[in-house]
């Protein structure tokens, strides 16, 4: 399982896990994962409830202690790659209360790459304004957070990471709660990064969507189904595996694979 | 200066020096560990008395406040086994070494003036009474000027982390994910709040500092839109509601902490009825999204 890559077959990878295993207390949460993130893909995440798809994400991030394995960022640990790799994560895990404005939260994507001591100026306020064009939130720069969307949050939450220009992102359900405008202005997000070639690992609930998506496909619950080019593993056999469905369901399936 | 100059500046630099860190105790939603950290200190101050006879020793502070980070990182750790959930272990840590703290003042410091009354409630006068002079002249309480350079560090330290308090307060795990070393920043700030707690202790003693500490930003909270809008109503509301606790305390000659606790209660009601009433009249008026005028960004 810990073995390396065959020589000189695969494309160079964005990131992978080696023997990722994670526990919340005595309930194992993960199960020695290997997963490879081949760069320049959108990678989809997808699995029931409870699969540990988030869970995932924070283990490869250091945000979750894993109890064994770990993780490589484009060849080497993370304390080397922190600037190349960006997080956006699930809305509803702040209070959407705090008093800031949305350019000031966009502007926060910022603080990692200044020092201790040094106060953001206006470049980087000027970087945070074009990640909220980007999303198509640059209007709303000035309302206090409080006064958004829930589709308007993802935005914020994807600008916040967008200013950090990442070659690596991870995306914790940017879908989860969105109106159609907010999809729309996300999706075309994707899509731009996907022709960058950048590499996003997302995590994703609406299987129906999966093969518009995602280039890739890992299916999770727990330990990994299947994970590789979406056309290839995003099949009917390996989603009735992950998600436990059983045969009579097929109508349920036809509709998505 | 005349003593109730001297101590009513003492009572507005004290609630200032508590409400400046308060601000991010609020945001932080980590409140009650402030009234842990108060009684845990305890402990701490009666041994320092033991070593320097002085209750307002610069070394009695950090000593004091030492035993108040460990209720902070001790029930950090307790969390962090998952054997115990919630805040249960801030409440297994704190009366534990409180008592310790009672036992100890009460078995060996009889005859002096650190009664269980006083480290309950604090007594401002009481703290006011060492004056300093410069020749002849009397330039105010000593505890004054321990409390100004206590308010000073919060300032200074606040303005150099603000960024990163700021990140740390409104999302840890993205400001982590970034590369934000966020327990470095909780634990200097957790110990910033227990030295400010543990300094402004002779004046409100171990339950009123919460008062000085959370209400004025709470009440601040409910109106402000940006972190600069809220630190400079907190700042107003703690120096407003100190003055005229001092007054009322004053007038009643009542104890100055609970004065000022009382006012502090007093200004949250009004500031809560107001929004509300605001936030009705706006419901009636039909206004689906408020045209709030946009607030200066820093």
């Amino acid at each position: 399982m810990t073995a390396p890559p065959p020589p000189g077959s695969t494309a160079p990878l964005a990131c992978a896990t080696h023997q990722l295993s994670v526990a919340y207390r005595e309930t194992p949460v993960l199960r020695a994962v290997d997963l490879r993130v081949p760069a320049g893909v959108v990678m989809g995440v997808v699995g029931p409830n409870g699969a540990g798809k988030s869970t995932l994400i924070k283990a490869m991030l250091g945000l979750v202690p894993p109890l064994t394995g770990r993780t490589e960022f484009f060849g080497g640990p993370l304390s080397r790659a922190r600037q190349r790799v960006g997080y956006m994560p699930q809305s509803a895990s702040v209070d959407w209360d705090f008093p800031t404005t949305v350019l000031d939260v966009v502007t926060m994507g910022t603080y990692g790459s200044l020092g201790w001591l040094k106060r953001p100026g206006k470049a980087q306020r000027d970087a945070a304004v074009d990640a909220l064009r980007t999303t198509g939130m640059a209007d709303l720069a000035h309302r206090q957070i409080g006064e958004l969307s829930g589709g308007q949050r993802q935005r914020v939450f994807l600008a916040r990471t967008l200013v950090q220009a990442p070659d690596l992102y991870f995306m914790d359900e940017p879908f989860q709660g969105v109106d159609a405008k907010s999809q729309r202005a996300i999706v075309t997000v994707l899509h731009a990064l996907r022709a960058q070639g950048t590499t996003v690992v997302m995590v994703h609930h609406d299987l129906a969507t999966v093969t518009d998506y995602c280039d890739h496909v890992t299916l999770l619950n727990q330990c990994i189904v299947a994970s590789g080019p979406t056309v290839e593993v995003f099949t009917k056999e390996n989603i009735r595996t992950t998600y436990d469905v059983t045969t009579g369901d097929d109508t349920f399936l036809d509709l998505i694979a | 200066m005349s003593f109730v100059v001297g101590t009513a500046l003492l009572a507005v630099v004290t609630a200032l020096a508590c409400a400046l860190p308060g601000t991010f105790i609020v945001l932080r939603r980590s409140s009650m560990l402030v009234d842990a950290i108060s009684h845990a200190v305890l402990p701490g101050i009666v041994l320092g008395y033991v070593v320097t006879r002085d209750l307002d020793s610069p070394l009695l502070i950090v000593g004091a406040a030492l035993a108040g980070l460990l209720v902070v990182l001790g029930s950090e750790w307790l969390t962090r086994t998952g054997l115990i959930a919630g805040d249960a272990p801030q409440g297994l840590i704190f009366p534990a070494l409180f008592s310790v703290g009672v036992i100890l003042v009460s078995a060996s410091f009889a005859n002096v003036h650190l009664d269980t009354h006083a480290v309950l409630v604090g007594d401002l006068n009481l703290a006011a009474w060492d004056q300093l002079t410069v020749g002849t002249v009397s330039i105010g309480p000593t505890y004054l000027y321990v409390m100004l350079g206590m308010l000073a560090l919060n300032v200074g330290v606040i303005a150099v982390l603000y960024s990163r308090l700021k990140a740390t307060t409104f999302d840890p795990q993205f400001a982590a994910s970034q590369g934000i070393r966020t327990g470095l920043v909780n634990t200097a700030f957790m110990f910033l709040v227990s030295l400010t707690v543990t300094a402004a202790f002779n004046a409100a003693g171990a339950i009123l500092v919460l008062a000085l500490v959370t209400v004025p930003p709470a009440t601040a909270y409910l109106v402000s839109r940006t972190l600069p809008a809220m630190l400079v109503l907190t700042v107003t509301i703690a120096a407003v509601g100190a003055l005229a606790g001092f007054w009322l305390a004053y007038v009643l000659d009542a104890a100055t902490s609970a004065g000022m606790a009382v006012l502090f209660g007093v200004l949250f009601c009004v500031v809560l009825g107001a929004t509300r009433l605001t936030q009705r009249r706006r419901v009636r008026a039909g206004a689906t999204a408020p045209a709030r005028q946009a607030a200066p960004l820093r």
